[in-house]
């Protein structure tokens, strides 16, 4: 099992964050995104929560032996779950891998809220559970979740960059392009 | 915008994701300010859930039908079954 504990602040108003999300790809930081699909969508009408329900196409260079030993291909599939509850002002998106779901899952929780010390600004806090799931060769198990560790905190890193950029781009040049 | 997983479902994932994007934006901030009183944002919710589902609900139907067809194509749809039925997530997860 291997854990990972992030957190961030963006300098945006969370509502600028949120309406952010569905512009994050596709992003030259972010290649190993290749597609993004929603599968399902509701409003509920009561609550004014959206649950939206993705699958996201990676492609991400495996080691040798992980796809000797494991299969798979370089098309890797991801499923998101995210509500966003502008009563509360929450999101929170879940992820998990559908591909070497079998051996091994990464289950990973992102939450966005209004900033509880800087006014304007957004608290984004990430984890994610890493476990390979079969009892298959304890080396071979942690050398999967390790390079899936790895992986991750790679690409969570790039993710910040990328949706920095993408946050400033969309609202700072707005602003600009007003006065 | 990112591509679809199928080439020919792009175009309409385009539409439809320009759709949700205008309306989602015209939804969020006033919906925010509309939080502090019940009423007037439950009859926010119901109006602004309403017109979503004229503006977008058709593109959605077509948007929608594609991915399906293409997800059963390429195999992906048995593993998104077994993912939903380990992790319905049909209520937002408890709050850490």
């Amino acid at each position: 099992m291997h854990f990972v504990n992030q957190s961030y602040q963006y300098d945006h108003p969370w509502s600028h964050v949120v309406i952010g999300m569905w512009h994050k790809y596709p992003n030259p930081k972010c290649t190993h995104v290749v597609s993004i699909d929603v599968l399902d969508r509701s409003v509920d009408p009561k609550s004014g929560v959206i649950r939206t329900e993705r699958i996201l196409g990676c492609k991400q260079k495996a080691p040798k032996w992980i796809v000797k030993l494991f299969g798979g291909s370089e098309d890797a599939f991801v499923r998101e779950i995210s509500f966003i509850d502008p009563r509360t002002q929450n999101a929170t998106i879940t992820s998990e891998n559908l591909s070497l779901s079998q051996f091994a899952t990464c289950l990973e929780q992102i939450q966005y809220t209004p900033s509880p010390t800087t006014p304007g600004c957004t608290l984004f806090l990430q984890t994610a559970e890493i476990q390979a799931r079969m009892a298959i060769w304890r080396s071979a198990a942690d050398g999967l979740e390790k390079w899936m560790a790895q992986r991750f905190e790679q690409n969570a890193q790039l993710g910040k960059m990328a949706f920095t950029d993408v946050l400033r781009r969309l609202w700072d040049e707005r602003q600009v392009a007003h006065v | 915008m990112a591509e679809s997983l199928a080439h020919e479902c792009t175009p309409l994932k385009k539409e439809y994701d320009s759709c949700f994007n205008a309306w989602f934006e015209g939804y969020l901030e006033p919906a925010v300010s509309a939080s502090s009183s019940r009423d007037r944002y439950s009859e926010y919710s119901q109006r602004k859930a309403e017109e979503f589902q004229q503006k977008c609900g058709k593109i959605w139907e077509e948007y929608r039908g594609c991915v399906h067809k293409a997800l059963k194509e390429k195999g992906l749809d048995a593993m998104i079954q077994q993912s939903r039925e380990e992790n319905p997530l049909v209520q937002p997860p408890p709050l850490p």
